[in-house]
């Protein structure tokens, strides 16, 4: 707990709440336009897969207004610095050229055309002549996993490599089980469907490019564009936006990467702003996981072995190998094997959409584990109370391992920070009621009329972060009148992050949040700071922000201790003052200290705190859940809604409650979608998108769910911040299984999500 | 295709803007007004971002066509500071203090759907709150402090 | 795409006249702007029509007259629709949770949609007739038969809908509507609205059950079965199960949004939900 802190802890406002409610924040489509600047548009394909057997743009580069048209004969094709192979990356979702002859699925580029408006550009799509050759398309993960598939892509096998982990002795582990519980899941589609729309602006300006985008990855596009297009680091300059959600969408992705090569080829700015249907179709979707689970354990509820095979639907492009879990260590078992398979297939690639693995494999997980429970008649809560991880545990399957592995041929060993995740699911069971509401396996909660209740819990952890995304590095400049300028390349997506970090400096230096104004968003201006993923924002970046800060009040006491004839280590800062502890009348003012010249320099001083720091990975600090529902289903007309649903967390100190409360809420209601209403549907036939947007892809909207119940059970985290972990992604982990176990409990049926009321009603038939 | 001359009243002030026919309001605010804070997130009605007030009533700037828009007061979220003077209204004070955003990118279009709400009933149920900005989306999922805000707003109202 | 915004209603039909099937009358304009990808080849003009004075409710003896240019939030508060045999049609706008819509969207543009709204189900319960004008002169048609099939309706090159007519029901005569949607703001995948004369001795005279939205036939249909179902008997719980029963004769669309199957059990439930709901108003003394 932060105890004595005076701006950590409060739920201070956003610093950028006045711009938001009076529609002055610029997201990128609302930069203002530059000199000259063109508007750009693309043509995508309506095959699954194909080859570009002929492409004719002469009538499209005829057409008046016409600055540039990019087809794949541009061969622009980036390379890896390091080892001079073809680009691909994890995160961006596409290989190979930016525009490929070989196209992979439906939405994929064909061509790119910049010109004088955007119906200028749409004409000229329409006049830009292709002839395609189908060739066979996979939609299936299985049927793509198959070794005669025909090949999805051309850069390499459909089925990756397993990224494998085992501990123990897998086989031996089931052979001294007394039982064994096998279980098989998928979840629908679902995508991050943000309500802002992806938009890039770039610029060249002779060798030079200046790139603006909504985006949480700044540093990472600089570093693309560098190998992209074969640039020094100081001939590219990345800026920023805030973007309106992201949930995982606001990377780098492959539109940005055609921004800048419109912009080169017509010689002018270009700006590209995706459709509504192109945001929820052409840039990525969640993967979506196969699991097969198989748990063993005693008769008395331990458990004793765990094998879990994750394959995930990467999509055309995607080729994640590992789906940035953690929660495969929840239950820590002496024998493990839990393989990840990357899958590609000839829809929407796929990537991290928030809680990534942890959401996919703990819904497996708790779903298998809820089967155990009631195979041996135990309670779920004394279950999970039984088998959970503590503070110290191993993290057997965590990405740090894998890379140490794939980087540097180690094998580190990786422990748990801290826990309280026993007090999450006692308050959790607590505040939903549990005692009275489980009747036991079999017996809903309640039964009134045609409606029946039933409550379900489901645990889940996930990363505060991940060490090798890379060193943040802060600076702080303090101002003469002791207000200070903060400088970090921190993603906005309405986390707060700019606010939390600026609270954690504002802490240490004693001064209060207005004083600090946040510079974020440029490359040129700020230090490296990691992509804003993971959930690193609070638990890794504001390390660097902190050491910054306390550089900075280093060097004040420094130059204060002269001002007032004293010994800096006599010295503290509160209430923007600094003064001799204990005698707090003998002290300056922060702001008349620097505007006030000091006699060994005969000029008032100059504050500039620095840091640049690295994050060590042995141990691992973790953010905790534990989630309770109550539905009820009228088993009339077939419709679930949610009674009541308890969010509890473990996340370290929480620097911003009123923050962090709406990050809880928000990861509720975007999993109620996932759960209940969310489905990308795509066509057996074409493996085009039926509900590219809002009509048809239904996100939970301000009636049609209770609001959860939120608790924060905050354990101190040593290695954080004030003692403060990750929030942002965990919420969303335990939100499907929760619900899907309290379906379970209420009609005796599991069901998948989305959890429609036609596959209800097909249940409640069939029960 | 016929270019119309439109006087566009926005926020109290007049601009003379020369429109294309399918142009709809919200690109005019936007790309030729310049006015960026109404948002247009889905262009076809669907997320409640592009709200603007048009004679006091809330409609979906997406779904009107600009050259039907003369004639009118609108007001987009830029004006609600202006009509106060430069004051924040209550409703932007109570988003401010209560957290009713992440993102930002709703917000506008639930403040002035909000506003709507306000003049005509000053003490709304959270249902009719609810109901309200029933066709607004928000993907951050904040609307348990959206109505907080709202409600808390309403209550400003009421005691001033 | 020309634009015109008339002030008379000849020269509205004049350019109807003039551009045919390349024409299209606006009002709300919600349908043809978040349509417009599709609809922009094709229309040549758009002809503003709410200038014409079509924006009335009156109420007479003979039932409701309302202009077609009236939009769905007037309708819900006009004070013959909160209350009394037409309360119905004030509930029925109340079901779509989306004010914005509400303040833009007409009668009139709801009728022309035959598709999945909401007012035209409620219209055929209630055996209105559409006013249609062109150059030619005014026409009347039932709404039953003003829809032709989805997103088709029977208006001639030229012609406009400019009034759409409710009969008054009989004196003892209740009302009710009920939805079916995957979430709170959406398209309704399921709508009923029901109505019921009641005779002295509490019998179902007469009695109106129209289904919209799901249909294969993509329009609102009445069941025949559940009306017969009703016809003198009581509306009590068992004439209500024995309605919604019978309202299996309503064939139902299957595609991603839900299966025929899922929209057939709506189909009963909303049967069973809009006639308790008139049961409700009848008790009510409405």
């Amino acid at each position: 707990m932060a105890s004595n802190t005076s701006v950590v802890g409060k739920s201070l406002p956003m610093i950028d709440a006045y711009e938001k409610v009076t529609g002055k924040l610029r997201y990128a489509a609302d930069l203002p336009p530059l000199h000259r600047m063109h508007h750009a548009k693309v043509l995508r394909s309506p095959f699954a897969h194909a080859k570009v057997v002929h492409i004719d743009t002469s009538a499209a580069e005829a057409l008046p207004g016409v600055s540039a048209v990019i087809t794949h004969l541009d061969n622009i094709i980036g390379t890896k610095k390091t080892c001079g192979q073809i680009w691909n990356d994890q995160s961006f979702n596409f290989q190979g050229p930016i525009i490929s002859p070989e196209v992979c699925y439906v939405g994929d580029e064909v061509a790119a055309v910049s010109a004088v408006d955007e119906e200028t550009a749409k004409e000229a799509l329409a006049l830009i002549e292709v002839e395609y050759e189908e060739l066979p398309a996979i939609f299936d993960l299985e049927e793509s996993m198959k070794p005669d598939a025909p090949a999805v892509h051309p850069w390499g096998p459909n089925r990756l490599d397993p990224s494998l982990f085992t501990w123990g002795d897998v086989e031996q582990g089931f052979s001294e089980s007394d039982l064994i519980i096998e279980n098989r899941i998928t979840l629908g589609n679902q995508q991050h469907a943000p309500l802002d729309r992806n938009a890039c602006i770039a610029a060249w300006e002779r060798d030079s490019v200046s790139v603006w985008t909504s985006t949480q990855a700044l540093f990472w596009i600089r570093d693309a564009l560098t190998e992209f297009f074969e640039l020094s680091p100081s001939k590219v300059r990345v800026y920023s936006t805030p973007t309106g959600g992201s949930f995982g969408l606001w990377w780098g992705n492959n539109f940005m990467i055609l921004t800048v090569a419109l912009a080169r080829k017509a010689g002018r700015p270009v700006r590209l702003v995706l459709t509504r249907d192109e945001v929820q179709t052409t840039v990525k979707r969640r993967e979506r996981p196969l699991i097969d689970a198989k748990i063993g354990i005693k008769k008395d509820g331990t458990m004793v072995a765990q094998r879990y095979q994750h394959v995930m639907d990467n999509g055309a492009y995607g080729n994640k190998f590992d789906p940035y879990q953690s929660v495969a260590d929840i239950y820590p078992t002496p024998h493990g094997h839990v393989e990840f398979i990357g899958v590609a297939t000839n829809l929407l690639p796929a990537g991290c959409m928030r809680g990534v693995g942890d959401l996919t494999l703990a819904y497996a997980i708790e779903q298998t584990v809820d089967m155990a429970a009631e195979k041996i008649g135990m309670d779920p809560l004394e279950f999970h109370l039984k088998n959970h991880w503590q503070t110290g545990d191993i993290c057997h399957t965590s990405q740090e391992v894998v890379f140490a592995k794939l980087l540097f041929n180690r094998e580190p060993e990786v422990r748990l920070s801290s826990s309280g995740l026993a007090e999450c699911i006692r308050k959790g069971a607590e505040m939903i009621g549990w005692k009275e509401k489980w009747q036991g396996w079999g017996k809903p909660s309640s039964v009134q009329g045609n409606k029946v209740r039933g409550v379900g819990m489901g645990i889940s952890t996930h990363i505060s972060g991940l060490a090798f995304f890379g060193f943040n590095g802060i600076t702080i400049k303090v101002n003469p009148d002791g207000t200070m300028a903060l400088t970090t390349g921190i993603g906005r997506m309405g986390q707060a992050g700019d606010t939390t970090q600026a609270m954690v400096a504002a802490e240490v230096l004693g001064v209060e949040l207005e004083d600090v104004n946040v510079i974020d968003g440029d490359t040129e201006v700020c230090g490296h700071t990691m992509v804003t993923f993971g959930s690193n924002g609070m638990h890794m970046v504001a390390r660097a922000t902190k050491a910054a800060a306390e550089d900075a009040k280093k060097q004040i006491l420094e130059f204060a201790g002269r001002h007032l004839e004293a010994s800096p280590e006599d010295l503290e800062i509160k209430d923007r003052r600094i003064f001799v502890k204990g005698s707090p009348d003998k002290g300056v003012g922060l702001g008349e200290l620097m505007s006030t010249p000091i006699y060994d320099y005969l000029a008032p001083p100059e504050v500039i705190g620095r840091a640049s720091e690295g994050v060590e990975f042995h141990r691992a600090g973790k953010m905790m859940i534990a989630d309770f529902a109550e539905v009820e289903i009228d088993t009339r007309t077939a419709q679930m809604k949610v009674i009541k649903f308890v969010a509890c967390h473990d996340s370290g100190t929480i620097v911003n409650p009123a923050v962090c409360e709406n990050q809880v809420a928000g990861g509720y209601y975007q999993s109620m979608g996932l759960a209940t209403t969310e489905h990308l549907v795509f066509d057996d036939e074409t493996g085009a998108i039926l509900n590219p947007n809002f009509l048809d892809y239904k996100i939970v909207g301000p009636l049609d769910m209770p609001d959860p119940d939120v608790y924060f059970e905050e354990v101190y985290d040593e290695d954080g911040p004030y003692g403060a972990k990750g929030i942002g992604e965990g919420v969303t982990c335990a939100v499907p299984i929760a619900i899907s176990n309290a379906v379970y409990n209420a009609i005796g049926v599991r069901l998948d999500p989305p959890i429609t009321p036609d596959k209800l009603m097909r249940a409640l038939k069939n029960a | 295709m016929t270019v119309h001359t439109v006087q566009l009243r926005i926020n109290g002030e007049v601009t003379t803007v020369d429109v294309k026919a399918h142009w709809s309001l919200a690109y005019v605010i936007r790309e030729k007004v310049g006015l960026t804070g109404t948002k247009t997130g889905c262009e076809m009605g669907t997320c409640g971002s592009c709200t603007v007030l048009l004679d006091e009533k809330p409609i979906f700037s997406c779904l009107r066509m600009a050259v039907d828009a003369e004639g009118h007061e609108i007001q987009t979220i830029e004006g609600v500071e202006v009509e106060n003077g430069g004051e924040l209204h209550p409703l932007q004070k109570s988003f401010i203090e209560l957290h009713g955003m992440q993102c930002g990118f709703c917000t506008p279009g639930m403040i002035l759907a909000a506003k709507a709400l306000l003049e005509n009933n000053p003490d709304p149920s959270e249902q009719e709150v609810r109901e309200a900005i029933g066709g607004h989306l928000c993907r951050c999922g904040t609307y348990v402090r959206i109505v907080r805000s709202i409600l808390d707003a309403a209550q400003a109202v009421r005691a001033s | 795409m020309e634009y015109f915004s008339p002030d008379k209603l000849e020269e509205a039909y004049a350019l109807l006249a003039k551009y045919g099937d390349d024409a299209i009358p606006i009002a709300g304009s919600t349908f043809f702007m978040s349509h417009r990808e599709d609809l922009f080849d094709e229309v040549r003009a758009v002809i503003n029509i709410k200038r014409l004075g079509l924006g009335y409710i009156e109420h007479a003896d003979t039932g409701l007259r309302i202009g077609a240019t009236t939009t769905l939030n007037e309708i819900f508060s006009a004070a013959v629709c909160r209350s009394g045999p037409f309360r119905v049609f004030s509930e029925t706008v109340d079901e779509l949770k989306i004010n914005e819509v509400r303040n833009a969207a007409t009668i009139g543009g709801e009728v022309c949609i035959a598709g999945e709204v909401d007012m035209p189900t409620t219209l055929l319960a209630f055996d209105a007739n559409i006013v249609i004008g062109g150059a030619q002169g005014t026409r009347t048609a039932s709404m039953a038969d003003f829809h032709l099939g989805y997103l088709n309706n029977a208006l001639k090159p030229g012609e406009m809908v400019i009034e759409v007519q409710v009969p008054q029901p009989r004196a003892v005569a209740s009302a009710g509507f009920a939805k079916f949607e995957r979430t709170a703001a959406d398209l309704p995948i399921v709508n009923v609205t029901t109505r019921v004369a009641l005779d002295a001795d509490g019998t179902c005279s007469e009695a109106r059950v129209a289904v919209g939205a799901a249909t294969a036939a993509g329009i609102p249909k009445r069941s025949a079965q559940a009306e017969a179902a009703l016809i003198g008997r009581v509306l009590d719980e068992q004439a209500i199960a024995a309605a919604a029963a019978a309202s299996s004769d309503v064939e139902c669309i299957d595609d991603f949004r839900a299966s025929a199957e899922l929209r057939s059990l709506w189909v009963k439930c909303g049967v069973e939900d809009a006639l308790r709901r008139a049961a409700g108003q009848a008790r009510a003394g409405e």
